[in-house]
């Protein structure tokens, strides 16, 4: 089932600092303490957010989200949740590159690791991708491989609400105007009856583009940066609300809403909840009281206009 | 020269594929050639780039027709292949990541050779890109600190936190990898500078891992330099700056600047106040600013810094820093 065209708000816990991540300062990450470190402590922030208007969680695939991905199936409420993976973790496979000698080492490396995994219809599409070299069968390896790790930690119940490719991938795939990928993602993600998400540091590029190749946007979500600073929004914020005004339908996930912590919570709000096409917005919370005040803040807020 | 400017790379690891898909963007580019040695990499290009043409090898660019070539390598072949292209004519300007090459023996050959080729070069030392730093540099020109008398430098990173040094050693060792960035902003904020000591961090660190040097200019400025890739709670390569003028302090790094003089008047600025945002944002919009300025500078024939010659002085700190080191381990 395609549940995009339902009317429910996305209002998703964001896993940056879960990561220790920062786009403001990365001075401010060490200063954080070692709490979000602790997987049942970001288990408990989660579930704070979801008592307070929260429904879903977006996060990177790595070994510290889908530890605290078992640490809330453990606790028998991994049903309250809607997952929202982005994939790849590129910090993951960008650092495993530098270590094993760039693209060969890393192919290497993840190969090994799919074998590994015992899934039998990402070994099979694995093994079409590398014979054919062909792009669309090695990413339904990746995608299969990820999603088996997902719901080996989560849990029977988890419920995948959306895939959604990582900026840097995603951009690439722009940069290079590759509309086969684009299409044969969206076909792919689809028929497993979940979402196709986008993430993007170019919205009004990507929206632009997608248009262009006739690409029905209703049926995808679009993660991307809005907020009143202009932060991140390529190449301005005018032209990102543009192309926000253009879209027919709500697609839009709005992230970095707080500018990375440099915008008070009721401002940034006010931004997000004055735009059109907004489907949900995705905040990272490091703190009990963020979770309460961030998520109260943003459910009262864009109730009235999601 | 044709309507669109005709650019190769070479070399498509992490920095290859950036640069590439930024050329691909900018609209009065037409990216011509890929080379690349690993044949497995030369087949997912052969997907992924659609009427490019990939080889295995900078000589069989020769008749391209190319206007620039990107040398995306690893440092240590950076010489052979700057050479190959000159010796073969393949393209009269050339881009290069950092660090230029691996000795400044090589790099004074390199000047040497360009300089009779009247084409554009420049070394891709990415933190001048950074909004921060242009900061910086501009506060610098202002005399907002009045004289400068001292700084302290580092380029931190976990990349290798925990792992042997055979893992690092293909990579040419820190300070070529990372600490090149924190020499090169110094080189340009404070002018030429001198090794006069240098040392691992602790007793159990190899320089090519972590290293402690210290500077001096002829006007007397003292410069301290801290260079790691096992540096801890560093997900990501960070590298900064606090200096100290006659009238107060700047501190900068990749994600603010700070002003804080004597009279006790504080400014900050973090990236979003300093105009960040790019035509096209592909891992860190620095790249598509140094892009864009190499490309208006071989349109326009014009020279653009950083180019071999100043970043020829980053090699020669990196050998100072060496020798340094060495001498302070021999025993006496």
């Amino acid at each position: 089932m395609n549940r995009i065209h339902q009317s429910e708000k996305a209002l998703l816990v964001g896993d940056n600092p879960f990561h220790n991540i920062s786009h403001l300062s990365q001075e401010r990450t060490r200063a954080r303490g070692d709490n979000l470190a602790d997987s049942s402590y970001a288990a408990d922030l989660i579930l704070t957010s979801v008592a307070n208007g929260a429904n879903g969680f977006m996060f990177s695939v790595s070994e510290k989200t889908l530890s605290i991905l078992s640490a809330i199936n453990k606790k028998g409420e991994i049903g309250r949740l809607n997952l929202y993976p982005i994939v790849p973790y590129a910090y993951e496979y960008v650092k495993l590159a530098t270590q094993t000698g760039g693209i060969p080492g890393l192919a290497k490396r993840f190969s090994k690791q799919v074998v590994m995994s015992g899934n039998f219809r990402a070994v099979v599409n694995g093994i079409r991708g590398v014979v054919g070299m062909n792009p669309i069968s090695l990413v339904k390896t990746y995608v299969a491989y990820e999603m088996s790790r997902i719901k080996s930690s989560a849990g029977k119940r988890a419920k995948i609400e959306s895939i959604i490719l990582h900026e840097i991938v995603t951009d690439m795939a722009l940069a290079l105007n590759l509309e086969w990928f684009f299409k044969g993602y969206i076909d792919f993600v689809s028929k497993t009856k979940v979402v196709p998400g986008f993430n993007t540091c170019n919205f009004a590029y990507l929206v632009n583009k997608l248009e262009e190749w006739e690409i029905d946007l209703s049926d995808v979500f679009i993660v991307a940066p809005f907020n009143s600073v202009g932060f991140q929004m390529n190449p301005s914020r005018t032209a990102c609300e543009e192309a926000l005004k253009g879209l027919k339908k709500p697609t839009l996930i709005a992230i970095s809403i707080l500018a990375a912590g440099y915008l008070k919570p009721e401002e940034a709000v006010r931004y997000i909840a004055g735009l059109p096409n907004v489907k949900g917005v995705a905040v990272g919370v490091s703190k009990e009281k963020h979770a309460v005040e961030s998520f109260r803040l943003l459910n009262e807020a864009l109730d009235k206009n999601l | 020269m044709t309507d669109k400017l005709r650019i190769a790379v070479v070399g498509m690891g992490k920095m290859g594929i950036v640069h590439s898909c930024i050329l691909n963007v900018i609209p009065d580019v037409e990216l011509t050639a890929l080379c690349e040695k690993s044949s497995l990499t030369r087949r997912i290009l052969k997907k992924m780039f659609q009427n490019v043409t990939i080889v295995d090898d900078v000589t069989k660019m020769v008749d391209f027709n190319l206007d620039a070539v990107y040398v995306t390598t690893p440092i240590l072949s950076h010489y052979g292949v700057i050479k190959a292209i000159c010796k073969e004519n393949v393209a009269r300007n050339l881009f290069v990541e950092k660090t230029l090459v691996a000795n400044p023996e090589e790099a004074k050959e390199l000047c040497q050779l360009t300089s009779n080729s009247e084409g554009v070069n420049m070394v891709g030392y990415l933190r001048r890109f950074y909004v921060t730093f242009k900061k910086a540099k501009d506060l610098l020109l202002e005399e907002a600190v009045g004289r400068v008398s001292s700084f302290n430098a580092f380029a931190y990173s976990s990349d290798f936190l925990g792992l042997e040094s055979d893992v690092t050693a293909a990579r040419g060792g820190v300070l070529r990898d990372l600490g090149c960035h924190a020499v090169d902003l110094a080189l340009w904020f404070f002018g030429d500078l001198k090794v006069y000591s240098a040392q691992p961090i602790s007793e159990n660190d190899k320089i090519d891992d972590s290293v402690n040097f210290k500077v001096k200019n002829q006007n007397g400025l003292d410069g301290e330099f801290s260079v790691s890739w096992r540096a801890e709670g560093y997900r990501m390569p960070e590298v900064g700056f606090l200096i100290v003028g006659s009238k107060g302090t700047i501190k900068v790094n990749d994600d603010k600047v700070e002003l804080a003089l004597q009279n006790g008047r504080k400014t900050a600025w973090y990236r979003h106040d300093l105009e960040d945002n790019v035509p096209f944002w592909l891992a860190l919009p620095e790249y598509h600013r140094e892009d864009d300025i190499f490309v208006k500078s071989v349109r326009n024939s014009v020279t653009v810094e950083p180019n071999f010659v100043s970043s020829s002085k980053v090699d020669e700190i990196i050998s100072q820093v060496e020798k340094k080191a060495g001498e302070q381990n021999t025993p006496k």
